[in-house]
């Protein structure tokens, strides 16, 4: 019998923004697949990155390194990973961290995407 | 260990990281029947994948013989979960926690695990295995107030 799926992601790319939405739980089993879509997008030339986790319920420090690992490169590029409709359980261990210092948590799309048309990030606003 | 009659059943697992999620249901469960809030349930389940996660990845190193044992010691006001495992000793209280302004500036994943379970806990004591018991125990406790 198949295991239930834990992790689903789904891209759609909103003019030069990748967008991910993701679903289920994040963690060191299931981050790899978030690792190899942020990958593919940088792989592709598109360094920005939003991050929909409306329906996500759970991530871990595997699941927060994936961003880290990303992020400093990302922004050299001139992009940014905007971070988009958390719900507070998922924000409270971003927070537990200070991760909301570091990234832009936007609570929904449309916010994220507005700035990275006016080519701001976390680092220069 | 759980001892006989114990309500809190024992979890063993092997190097598999896909039953993460079987142990953060076990733990939240528990927990929440022990009388923690939600939010303090899924907490004591993240601090518990995180220790688990370490021992699979840097104790066992995906070694199939490797096992861990997850079980529940309640006392009073006490939920104390026990992680056993046959894994080389891997003590994460001597592992130095991050300092998390220092950690932004070098943008460097890895290490917060620890840092994670030192902040959700309450208490967290490690003991090495030794000549006379081959396993280590890392006790992580959180007191319902």
């Amino acid at each position: 019998m198949n295991e239930p799926e834990k992790f689903k992601l789904n891209l759609k790319t909103v003019e030069d923004v990748d967008c991910l939405y993701l679903w289920g739980y994040l963690d060191a089993h299931t981050a790899p697949q978030l690792e190899s879509a942020i990958s593919k997008s940088l792989g592709n030339g598109t360094y920005k990155i939003l991050v929909n986790f409306r329906e996500l319920d759970y991530i871990s420090s595997a699941g927060l390194g994936v961003f880290m690992a990303f992020i400093e490169e990302i922004r050299d590029k001139g992009g940014d990973i905007k971070l988009t409709n958390m719900k507070p359980k998922v924000f409270s261990i971003f927070d537990l961290l200070g991760f909301p210092l570091l990234f832009d948590i936007e609570a929904e799309d449309k916010s994220a995407l507005e700035k990275f048309s006016f080519n701001l990030n976390k680092n220069n606003e | 260990m759980s001892k006989p009659g114990s309500k809190y059943h024992k979890l063993c697992i092997g190097t598999d990281l896909s039953k993460l999620q079987e142990i953060r249901d076990y733990i939240t469960s528990a927990s929440k029947r022990f009388g923690f809030e939600d939010s303090e349930a899924q907490n004591i389940a993240l601090a518990v994948d995180e220790a688990c996660t370490n021992l699979i990845k840097y104790s066992f190193k995906f070694d199939d013989s490797k096992k861990i044992c997850i079980s529940i010691e309640t006392a009073k006001k006490e939920f104390c979960v026990n992680i056993t495992d046959n894994g080389d000793p891997f003590n994460p209280l001597i592992v130095p926690t991050p300092d998390m302004n220092e950690y932004f500036r070098n943008m460097k994943p890895g290490g917060l695990g620890i840092l994670i379970m030192r902040s959700v806990m309450d208490d967290i004591t490690y003991l090495s295995s030794t000549e006379n018991n081959e396993h280590n125990i890392l006790k992580l406790k959180k007191y319902l107030v």
